[in-house]
């Protein structure tokens, strides 16, 4: 059985939590505290350290589904995490003020990880704000990083069908990836 | 029912003066105690300071978010293992350990590092009446 490790992240409050829980086939660990930054994101817990699922697709590929900390405080956890992953699923709330700004942000934070694997984007919450559209996030992705082409959708992290398609879509990215790797020289 | 004033106690406590002043004076009274309390703080389970002490070599605003996400980690792990509520989290070091519990029933945690000079046992008694107090101040 193959495997593959993918970080969820995002701002705080962009469903990553959510999303690993619809996803994991196991107990999803978390380490949730109680909010007290309710401007930033009006909910009643937040990830402090990561969550923990895991996933089998094709019945032969385990996927381990790891969730970090939105805040930048964090950015501790991002470093040990994304270390071990090939995959970045980057979850950004279309409610968030200059959301497609706080993407590329994210982006780059996470930019050592996107570049030696893949990276797919999911919007969410674009229920309870249309704009921007995916157009608009796709655009500003290819002004910022022209050498890539970063698949965009939309999605409900509720929705287990929807976030499937999501990571089917990474490991599928992070697969292509290691098949054209160069081999390593034989000695 | 009205109620004209919100009170102290739904502020955040890092934003919260009651818990701010308590959190200095447990922290001062714990380094009489200890000359060889390094470092000390107080923060909230998702990682603001509340207060610190001796903060000159040490990034308060990081250490604290450091200490809540090992003290959820140290959770986490006694939830899946089924041995009940963790009580503290010890990280002993060549030069130093650091000693975190939980303010009972509060969402605060005290995070304290201490030097070599003291053992882990009186350690982590010094941070227990400390965590008793500040759950006594704020109560």
């Amino acid at each position: 059985m193959s495997e593959h490790v993918v970080l969820f992240a995002g701002p705080m409050g962009s469903g990553k939590t959510t999303a690993i829980r619809s996803l994991s086939e196991i107990d999803v660990v978390s380490t949730e505290a109680a909010n007290t930054d309710r401007a930033t994101a009006d909910k009643e817990t937040t990830t402090v350290a990561l969550d923990y699922g895991e996933i089998t697709i094709d019945d032969v590929t385990k996927v381990r589904l790891y969730g970090v900390p939105g805040q930048k405080r964090f950015d501790f956890m991002w470093s040990i995490l994304a270390g071990r992953a090939r995959g970045l699923l980057l979850l950004i709330n279309n409610d968030a003020p200059d959301s497609v700004e706080l993407l590329l942000e994210y982006l780059n934070d996470f930019r050592e990880l996107h570049e030696r694997g893949a990276v797919v984007i999911g919007v969410t919450k674009s229920d309870v704000a249309a704009t921007p559209t995916v157009a608009e996030y796709s655009a500003a992705l290819t002004a910022a990083v022209p050498e890539q082409l970063i698949p965009v959708f939309t999605v409900d992290p509720r929705n287990a069908e929807e976030m499937r398609t999501l990571l089917l879509s990474l490991v599928a990215s992070v697969e292509m990836r290691e098949l054209l790797a160069p081999a390593p020289e034989k000695i | 029912m009205n109620q004209p004033f919100a009170p102290a106690a739904s502020l955040a406590p890092h934003l919260n003066p009651v818990h701010i002043e308590a959190g200095n004076r447990t922290l001062a009274e714990m380094q009489d105690l200890a000359s060889s309390l390094t470092f000390a703080a107080m923060l909230t389970d998702d990682g603001f300071e509340i207060v610190h002490l001796n903060g000159a070599h040490t990034d308060g605003g990081r250490f604290a978010s450091m200490s809540s996400s090992v003290q959820a980690l140290s959770d986490a792990v006694a939830h899946e293992l089924k041995i009940g509520t963790n009580e503290y989290v010890i990280i002993a070091s060549e030069l130093g350990h650091v000693i975190q519990l939980r303010v009972q029933g509060h969402p605060i945690v005290l995070a304290a590092l201490f030097d070599t000079h003291e053992t882990l046992g009186k350690g982590l008694s010094i941070a227990r009446i400390a965590a008793r107090r500040m759950a006594e101040l704020i109560a």
